[in-house]
């Protein structure tokens, strides 16, 4: 009982900025894990659940909400890192500016995609930001003089240090930062917006909700934290291809943001730390693992379909039967 | 008079779903609209909530053309409407399917408590289980109660409602009646298609019959209801 006075406490501030006890807690986790990491290499795959992690809070964010499946994710992802990193080899900015400038142009090719579809059967939208991946994937191929296409173009790293940890906590911050205002704008009047667009878009026009201005919000915000992490992701890996862009990426997001369960956003970035050290193991089988993705999405859309975020209320449910 | 539609005419392709049809609706009345299956109702009803642009037509709202105005904008001047099957947003609560209305519908939120709001709405219509009930568990009466809070949410004057007491039992019908006869008291216009006639009868003022996709008759339900063409449509001619 007092346990829970505790958190009811701590849980009114918290949740002002998008947060809950457990949630900090985690973040707390995450914050610490490098100290203890025992090598460079855990270290490693720990950024890589976050980045991978906050992808998929940003895919859930409109597949979990509003019901648009982004499957042009990894494309925009991909536009974002090779924009920032062109910007720094051609005009020398900075990568922490090109990083935001790639960002807002995703955001504003999402916009396009959003205004040209959203009138529509949520289907259109992630048709059309397919289509939009596939031809930004092959553009970037094709101009190998400038992007050096299938040769892979070298980035400029982030810091002169070789050590993962300030990259880690660069990663942490990006992450920390999405979930935080992902979860306030799902909180807030526009989270009911985009739940009821996404639950019944014609009951959702009978009530005043313009499904057309509303989704677009949705996919826009969802679009910019593509293009952020795509440009982190170049800067940390220091060499891209066009495969970024391509459409196993979006599987990978995918099955996260599936498993981990669509519209609760924290349930994507828990399930990529199940998953990716998972994914990362299975590096050596190549393009065998994709069907063990599809094997896990299957499994799980039939046994769980409401994914990891489902269990706390499971449990309750059960407790509440056992108390009967 | 609150709302006043000239020759509406709603074509798919070669079909023509509405023919022609004005009517006119009085502020304060329940006006039904009765016909044969697949007569043209729910289009009809479609092109005055904005869900469809009719072909031909006009329609007019506190006498302003309101004539393929969107539906979100025309639940902000105050058409409201429910559908003829249950269409709550399943995966939310009742509470929360009645805020989003209130915070969307076009009511003005910014001195009241919406929480608070929602409770009350969803009291006023008799919706007897725990609010915070997950909308796709409802029965079909608590539903259609829900449809009703949900509708009324977005300060509404005029509620278009689509077969509400379809699926409901001889039991349950009464305290419907009730409950929209209340809901006109409140100041709220009400059109219905409904095809329960104990419904037509004991809360429709007048009553208007389509069939084919053409208005047939008007008239007080007794009028309408011993009128021999409205017969001949329902059962078909006498040979």
């Amino acid at each position: 009982m007092k346990d829970n006075k505790i958190y009811e406490t701590l849980s009114k501030p918290l949740s002002k900025i998008g947060l809950s006890p457990i949630s900090l807690a985690a973040f707390a986790a995450m914050a610490l894990f490098p100290l203890v990491s025992p090598n460079e290499y855990y270290t490693k795959l720990g950024l890589t659940c976050m980045l991978w992690g906050t992808l998929a809070m940003g895919f859930d964010f409109s597949v979990g909400y509003i019901n648009v499946a982004n499957w042009g994710y990894a494309g925009l992802m991909g536009l974002g890192a090779y924009l920032s990193a062109l910007l720094n080899k051609y005009f020398g900015i900075s990568p922490w500016i090109g990083i935001l400038i790639g960002g807002v142009v995703v955001a504003v090719l999402g916009l396009l995609i959003a205004l040209l579809t959203m009138k529509m059967d949520a289907m259109f939208a992630a048709l059309l930001a397919w289509f939009v991946g596939i031809v930004l994937q092959n553009i970037i191929a094709a101009v190998p003089n400038i992007t050096r296409g299938a040769m892979g173009l070298n980035v400029r790293s982030l810091f002169a240090t070789p050590k993962t940890a300030p990259y880690y906590y660069t990663m942490f911050v990006i992450c920390i930062l999405t979930f935080c205002v992902l979860k306030l704008v799902v909180n807030s009047k526009f989270g009911l917006s985009f739940r009821a667009l996404g639950q019944d878009i014609e009951a959702a026009k009978a009530i005043g909700i313009s499904p057309l201005k509303y989704r677009t919000i949705n996919f826009v915000i969802s679009c910019f934290v593509a293009g952020i992490v795509g440009g982190f992701y170049g800067h940390y890996v220091g060499v891209l291809s066009p495969n970024v862009l391509g459409t196993k990426n979006v599987v990978q997001i995918l099955v996260i943001a599936y498993i981990g369960g669509r519209g609760s956003i924290w349930g994507s970035l828990l399930c990529a730390f199940i998953l990716m050290p998972i994914f990362e193991m299975m590096n050596s089988l190549a393009e065998i693992k994709y069907i063990i993705y599809g094997a896990l999405l299957i499994v799980s859309m039939i046994y769980f379909p409401g994914g990891l975020c489902k269990i706390p209320e499971k449990i309750k449910s059960f407790k509440a039967e056992k108390n009967k | 008079m609150i709302l006043r539609t000239e020759g509406v005419t709603q074509r798919f392709g070669g079909l023509t779903a509405v023919n022609n049809v004005s009517l006119e609706v009085n502020k304060g009345e329940i006006l039904g609209i009765i016909g044969p299956n697949g007569a043209g109702k729910t289009t009809f009803l479609n092109c005055i909530s904005g869900f469809y642009t009719p072909t031909e037509g006009k329609i007019f709202y506190n006498d302003e053309d309101i004539t393929g105005v969107p539906s979100y904008e025309l639940c902000k001047k105050g058409i409201a409407r429910t559908f003829q099957i249950v269409r709550a947003f399943p995966k939310m609560t009742a509470l929360e399917n009645v805020k989003t209305a209130i915070v969307y519908g076009g009511a003005d939120v910014k001195n009241i408590d919406i929480d608070k709001k929602a409770h009350d709405l969803l009291d006023e219509v008799g919706f007897a289980v725990a609010h915070d009930t997950v909308a796709e568990t409802l029965n079909t009466m608590q539903a259609k109660r829900l449809m009703l809070a949900r509708a009324l949410a977005t300060k509404c004057q005029l509620l278009l409602l689509d077969e509400i007491a379809a699926g409901l039992t001889t039991a349950e019908l009464p305290d419907f009646i009730a409950l929209v006869k209340q809901i006109r008291d409140s100041g709220v216009t009400i059109i219905c298609i409904e095809h329960v006639m104990k419904f037509i009868t004991s809360t429709c003022d007048r009553v208007i019959v389509i069939s084919f996709g053409e208005k047939i008759a008007e008239g007080t339900p007794e009028e309408v209801l011993s009128n021999p063409v409205v017969i001949e449509s329902y059962l078909g001619k006498e040979d």
